[in-house]
């Protein structure tokens, strides 16, 4: 086993991918030679050629147009959008026909593409490099949506996701990308798609999060800890569909639940949970749900994108919220 | 002599400008110490030094314009030599913006923290917080809903009970039979918001038992002989009313068709404070002269007013008067609290056009509205319990 980042996970998951299959195909913007902005698809085209590793122009609605067509005809694309902000003009693609074409042929036609992209801000990018646009994939029927926050569940799930007969959009938390390593082999075994993990086990308070904020929330639960504030986190991991039932069976021990997520606050994924525990788990809760989370207005440019994301402060803050209803 | 060539710093870029220096030759610098802010087409970056050594030659001055693999830093190296990866224009420079990096590991075994095996008591979220706010602990409250959910009910049926001797017995207590104001002793603040929560409660209580009827008449008491005692006289005519129709003296409980009447007259008096109804209780209402009236209504009233009233003085009584025309109001549906069974209402005072024999007069008169819990209390009870009030109200003294 070796010691790797998150992005080395997926390096490692798309050759693992392409040397298996060789219907796998990876398309993207500047993925080729130039081995991808982030360097996920590094070597890759060196190693398996040009025709299974394609550089395309910069046209995010062709990537998704042509993964679908590929698709269709049986091969399963890997596109990268470059960065999140990008991604837009693909949505057309993603939402009218990726996610449709299972449904509009009744069945006998799956679209097994796979959209990676970068999650999430925190790198001193520039303007359309940091969003975090989850939820306008989660509202579309027939799309998973994942979002790994370690090397090895980047592995995993990225194996699992290229797999999958239906299309996935694989986020990628941008500042986790070399935050850490982790000890990952190449064995080639995919994660399970629909589950949350729980990554600390407590009794006070549950804290649901995703992608590159489980970094702040374990920091956050740590300093509770020495307050002998014990918090469960959860993360979600699978945020369409969302594993409910993790979250429930959390929410009925602790009483408690913060929602923690960097993307705007209004009609943010963490609305969703929120009444879903409301429906299936208010008698259980000890205290009113509380959601941690960037603002509603634009993600700011680099200088300021620290005051935007919620920090360790802020999500300890909103614990202590709960500890005290 | 070690050089350092500009990187790519993003998506293909070809070049760079510098916006600043932060090193200058001959500094000592380490692995990831910032050197140099670039911006380019995309962003400002910082690029940090891959090497531990000393600064030779910077190659160029701010605003000037870098070529992507142009000499950008000369190094000496410390005798360790270089510890930058072999391509640290892949492992660094070729992003946007600047990328977090670090060797922490993260663990692959799954946390130790474990969770202690508790179950909790499910509550409906009002029940949880009236427990709250009654300081009841709501684990030693059996729920009567759905998987032991705790009820609102519930919470109210398990609030203190007062001392046997303080409280008349009621042949079956239930939580439609309590005074609503249990719990108020104390002058907290948090007590002060549950006043208008209780009475809340106390009125939908009503609402949803209590068979309403208010019947309305008036006093004449242009006939007092001096300026009187408005609240005393109120309180005298209530223990005549009583004399005259007991049945309005009685507590009711409609799920057992229960009924009591009490022998002594416990008057509940409303008093409006600023955080909600308070209704101190004034004790033997029927066996006290005017003396002791007042001073009790002045011991109540101051009471209330700075919330020092211990709670035996709020509970358990068997009539209630709201003496609401102080300000305005002439006529009103007050409403019955359970378990009693009748309120009487007093309106502002007025000087009124009446028929004297043939003649027109003005009287002084006091508007009265007597509320009623018709499930137990027949319309004919009451008038004559009003009968009896007005009778006493008219007397000149």
């Amino acid at each position: 086993m070796a010691k790797i980042t998150l992005v080395d996970g997926i390096n490692m998951a798309l050759g693992r991918a392409l040397a298996d299959d060789p219907d796998v195909v990876l398309i993207g913007e500047d993925i080729g030679i130039n081995g991808g902005v982030f360097r996920a698809t590094a070597g890759l085209q060196q190693k398996f050629g040009t025709l299974r590793v394609q550089d395309t122009p910069l046209a995010e609605g062709l990537i998704a147009g042509m993964a679908v067509g590929m698709a269709a005809q049986g091969m399963k694309v890997v596109a990268e959008i470059q960065f999140m902000g990008f991604l837009y003009p693909a949505l057309d693609q993603v939402a009218n026909h990726m996610a449709r074409l299972r449904n509009r042929t009744r069945g006998r036609i799956t679209c097994p593409v796979v959209i990676r992209m970068p999650h999430g801000g925190g790198i001193h990018a520039p303007e359309h490099h940091s969003e975090s646009l989850e939820v306008l994939f989660c509202h579309h029927a027939g799309l998973r949506v994942v979002c790994p926050s370690t090397p090895a569940r980047a592995y995993g799930l990225l194996l699992a996701a290229i797999r999958e007969p239906d299309p996935v959009i694989f986020l990628e938390p941008t500042r986790l990308y070399r935050m850490a390593k982790q000890d990952v082999s190449d064995d080639g075994k995919a994660l399970p798609l629909d589950q949350a993990f729980v990554m600390r086990a407590g009794d006070d308070v549950t804290i649901v999060t995703w992608g590159a904020m489980t970094y702040e929330t374990l920091q956050a639960a740590e300093q509770l800890g020495q307050e002998g504030i014990n918090a469960e986190v959860i993360d979600l991991t699978s945020l369409s569909p969302i594993d409910h039932d993790t979250i429930l069976d959390s929410v009925a021990h602790t009483g408690r639940l913060v929602i923690v997520h960097e993307a705007a606050r209004n009609a943010g994924l963490g609305a969703e949970i929120a009444a879903t525990v409301a429906e299936k788990a208010l008698y259980d809760l000890l205290a009113p749900i509380e959601r941690v989370t960037g603002y509603d207005t634009v993600m700011p440019y680099f200088a300021l994108e620290r005051a935007y994301i919620p920090t360790v402060a802020r999500i300890v803050e909103g614990v202590r919220r709960t500890l005290q209803g | 002599m070690t050089r350092f060539t500009l990187p790519d710093l993003g998506e293909g870029l070809q070049e760079a400008e510098i916006v600043r220096w932060h090193v200058a030759v001959g500094d000592q610098v380490k692995v990831d110490q910032p050197m140099v802010a670039m911006e380019t087409a995309k962003a400002i970056v910082e690029v940090p030094s891959p090497f531990d050594g000393v600064i030779v030659a910077l190659h160029g001055k701010p605003g000037d314009t870098v070529g992507t693999g142009a000499p950008l830093v000369d190094f000496s190296l410390a005798a360790t030599a270089a510890t930058a990866t072999t391509d640290p224009g892949i492992a660094r420079g070729g992003v946007v913006g600047r990328m977090p990096e670090s060797d922490t590991v993260i663990q692959n075994a799954p946390q130790a923290n474990a969770r202690t095996a508790t179950r909790r008591t499910r509550a409906v979220p009002a029940a949880r917080e009236l427990a709250r706010r009654l300081n009841i602990d709501l684990d030693a409250i059996r729920g009567s809903g759905r998987d032991a959910l705790v009820t609102l009910d519930d919470v109210l049926g398990a609030s203190p009970a007062a001392p046997a001797a303080a409280k008349p017995h009621i042949p079956v207590a239930t939580s439609s039979m309590r005074p609503a104001m249990e719990g108020t002793e104390s002058g907290e603040i948090e007590i002060l918001r549950s006043l208008r929560r209780a009475m809340a409660q106390s009125m939908t209580l009503a609402r949803d038992n209590v068979m309403e009827c208010t019947v309305f008449d008036d006093a004449d008491i242009e006939g007092w002989s001096a300026q009187g005692d408005y609240t005393v006289r109120l309180l005298r005519a209530i223990g005549a009313g009583c004399r005259a129709e007991p049945g309005l003296n009685a507590w009711f409980d409609g799920s057992t068709q229960g009924r009591r009447l009490f022998h002594h007259i416990q008057v509940g008096i409303a008093v409006d404070t600023r955080d909600g109804l308070l209704v101190p209780v004034i004790r033997d209402v029927g066996n006290r002269d005017a003396a002791a009236l007042r001073a009790e209504v002045n011991r109540l009233k101051a009471g209330a007013r700075d919330r020092t009233l211990p709670a035996t003085d709020l509970r358990d009584f068997t009539i209630m008067l709201s003496n609401f025309g102080v300000m305005a109001g002439r006529y009103a549906t007050p409403v019955v609290v359970p378990p009693s069974v009748a309120i009487l209402g007093a309106g502002r005072i007025s000087r009124d056009v009446v028929a004297v024999d043939n003649r027109i007069e003005a009287h002084r008169r006091i508007p009265l509205s007597l509320s009623f819990d018709h499930r137990c209390v027949t319309g004919g009870e009451a008038v004559r319990f009003l009968a009896g009030v007005i009778g006493d109200l008219q007397l000149p003294a």
